[in-house]
């Protein structure tokens, strides 16, 4: 149960945002400094998940941590001296927060419901200007507080940056253990801050390339099914799956519609491979390519008119970007090596690629129109890269020389990858978009 | 089910002494290898030394990012429809293999590739599609682009 409310006044319309926000471009070196006070309570009342006090105190660290996870802003943590009244969640006082050096203030409260639920608030204000910039409300059981501190570190986010917080979202990847024969491969998920990590295969047989739908509610990935690799489709909270066709040939390469809809997927028809489509829910699949040679590794631009994807009928593995029903198909890398598996980001303004150069693999950025081509990383065994919903990081698979894989991201804005913490060795990472 | 992770055992065991095939330092490996079955066992034993005594290799190579079949491959894949037309009771999985530094699903596809390569040449060569199945690891199973002929049953 987690629904968004609004709060006291309505809801600032989106135009707004763009012009009281501290608008920060990628490259921009300086990190715009978050002041997060300790969050409110208009009285102390005792939830399933503890006093409203102590919920709004750890809510408070929540968004601090979040806040410093990002290279674009850093957060000036709460501090439990300072007490902050409930009042003053609506009506800051500017000058302090000023005079400590942060252009945008985080303040809210936690309220506990007659039906045992609670209130959520959330204020962020651009210190400058002294004003509110966004508000959200949000009612959620006292034990998904943390969801919605996260919902609150994405809204200071969207303040300093325009673009959507990808907090409160999951990253799912193929978890590696054990060694030689026994090296087991199952699906892991967890929260973009890798706490509430599970698995959702058991290992028993290999998996490939898990892609999570939009809201991470679904899961599709390759499973070895009598020797032979072919896409399922599972349900994160029951574990059900099932096969998307009905078929014995291999398929691979699932990912998701931008509207959770459909699933793109690849599939073998004697030495071929075709890119084709299928609904998320059944149905039957529909073929987009026909050229001879391997067309893998399609992905939606986000408004779902075009799709871009590998193919190596030039004769080496090159991105190419079609209409979504398979025509006006046109070459988007020219940049002398092969180049392989693109994703298309949330925000339609970048397409992230692999490259496969001399001496290893990495990962770059391309604009859909073919210019802008940049490289993230430096390899050598970089690969897969997945959007986060910000449109402004990704998540991708590092291998070293003997083989161990493990799960890093990167910001465009030119700062090194940043290993991601998991239990085990870890590939194959897919990051969903914002959860509702 | 079983058989098959015998039968994948047994080949990839006696590959790399009968062939230049890589050790099985398998990253991303199936099931381990389970409690061998009676009699079953035996008659795939000696069909697979067979299999490789008559035909010299179970295992044909590729050149990086292509599913050509060479002058040797050909040689091999002619004894090993030889043999196959012999014991049309045998079957046999065609595993394709990916070159380790491609990228994970091109991989996977030129391994599909290479076995189907594999496939369609033995059966031109007149043994029954019903004897015959491919697959790919991928670049799941290190070592050279590869197709590696595994007895089933």
């Amino acid at each position: 149960m987690f629904s968004e409310i609004r709060i006291i006044a309505p809801l600032l319309a989106a135009g707004c945002i763009a012009t009281a926000a501290t608008a920060q471009q990628p490259g921009t070196a300086a990190a715009t400094v978050v002041a997060v006070p300790p969050l409110s309570t208009p009285e102390d009342k005792q939830t399933s998940a503890g006093g409203t006090l102590s919920i709004a105190w750890q809510a408070s660290q929540l968004i601090a941590q979040d806040l410093r996870t990002t290279s674009e802003t850093m957060p000036l943590p709460p501090a439990q001296k300072d007490y902050y009244s409930y009042p003053e969640v609506t009506a800051p006082t500017f000058s302090k927060w000023r005079s400590a050096g942060s252009k945008v203030l985080v303040t809210g409260f936690v309220q506990a419901r007659s039906d045992g639920r609670v209130t959520f608030g959330c204020y962020v204000y651009d210190v400058d200007k002294g004003r509110e910039v966004l508000r959200k409300g949000f009612v959620v059981a006292p034990e998904e507080w943390q969801r919605a501190a996260h919902k609150c570190s994405g809204l200071a986010y969207t303040a300093v940056t325009g673009a959507p917080g990808a907090f409160d979202s999951r990253i799912v990847y193929v978890a590696e253990s054990g060694a030689g024969t026994f090296r087991t491969a199952r699906v892991a998920i967890m929260d973009a801050d890798g706490t509430n990590h599970r698995y959702l295969t058991t290992g028993d047989t290999m998996v490939l390339t898990p892609r999570l739908s939009p809201k991470a509610l679904r899961v599709a990935y390759v499973r070895y099914e009598g020797g032979r690799p072919s896409v399922r489709i599972m349900d994160v909270n029951s574990g059900n799956a099932r096969p998307i066709v009905p078929s014995d040939a291999v398929t691979f390469a699932p990912r998701f519609s931008p509207d959770g809809t459909k699933i793109l997927f690849s599939m073998m028809l004697g030495p071929n491979s075709d890119v084709y489509v299928v609904g998320a829910n059944g149905g039957a699949p529909q073929r987009l390519t026909t050229s001879p040679g391997v067309e893998t590794d399609a992905s939606y631009s986000p408004d779902g008119s075009k799709i871009v994807f590998e193919s190596d009928r030039s004769g080496s593995q090159q991105l190419y970007i079609m209409s979504a029903d398979g025509t006006n198909v046109r070459r988007l890398s020219f940049g002398g090596a092969a180049y392989a598996s693109p994703e298309w980001s949330p925000d339609g303004e970048w397409i992230a690629f692999t490259k496969r150069v001399p001496g290893g693999r990495q990962v770059g950025i391309i604009k859909p129109d073919g210019t802008g081509e940049r490289m993230l990383t430096r390899g050598p065994g970089d690969e897969g890269p997945a959007w986060a919903a910000s449109s402004r990081e990704v998540v991708f698979q590092r291998s070293d020389a003997i083989g161990n894989s493990s799960i890093f991201r990167v910001s465009l804005d030119g700062s090194e990858p940043r290993n991601v913490a998991l239990p085990q060795g870890g590939s194959d990472p897919d990051w969903s978009g914002v959860m509702d | 089910m079983r058989k098959a992770t015998l039968a994948t055992a047994a080949a990839m065991f006696m590959a790399s002494s009968a062939s230049a095939q890589l050790p099985f330092l398998s990253k991303r490996t199936g099931p381990p290898p389970q409690q061998q079955q009676q009699g079953t066992l035996q008659g795939v034993e000696a069909l697979k030394a067979d299999f490789l005594a008559k035909t010299g290799a179970d295992t044909i190579f590729f050149g990086l990012d292509s599913a050509q079949l060479g002058a040797p491959a050909r040689t091999t894949l002619a004894a090993q429809a030889a043999w196959l037309r012999q014991h049309p009771e045998v079957v046999v999985r065609i595993e394709g293999h990916g070159d380790t530094g491609d990228t994970r699903d091109h991989a996977l596809a030129m391994g599909a590739r290479r076995a189907e390569e594999v496939r369609s040449y033995l059966v031109l060569l007149g043994v029954p599609a019903a004897q015959l199945s491919a697959t790919t690891w991928g670049k799941e199973r290190p070592g050279s682009p590869r197709a590696v002929t595994v007895l089933v049953r």
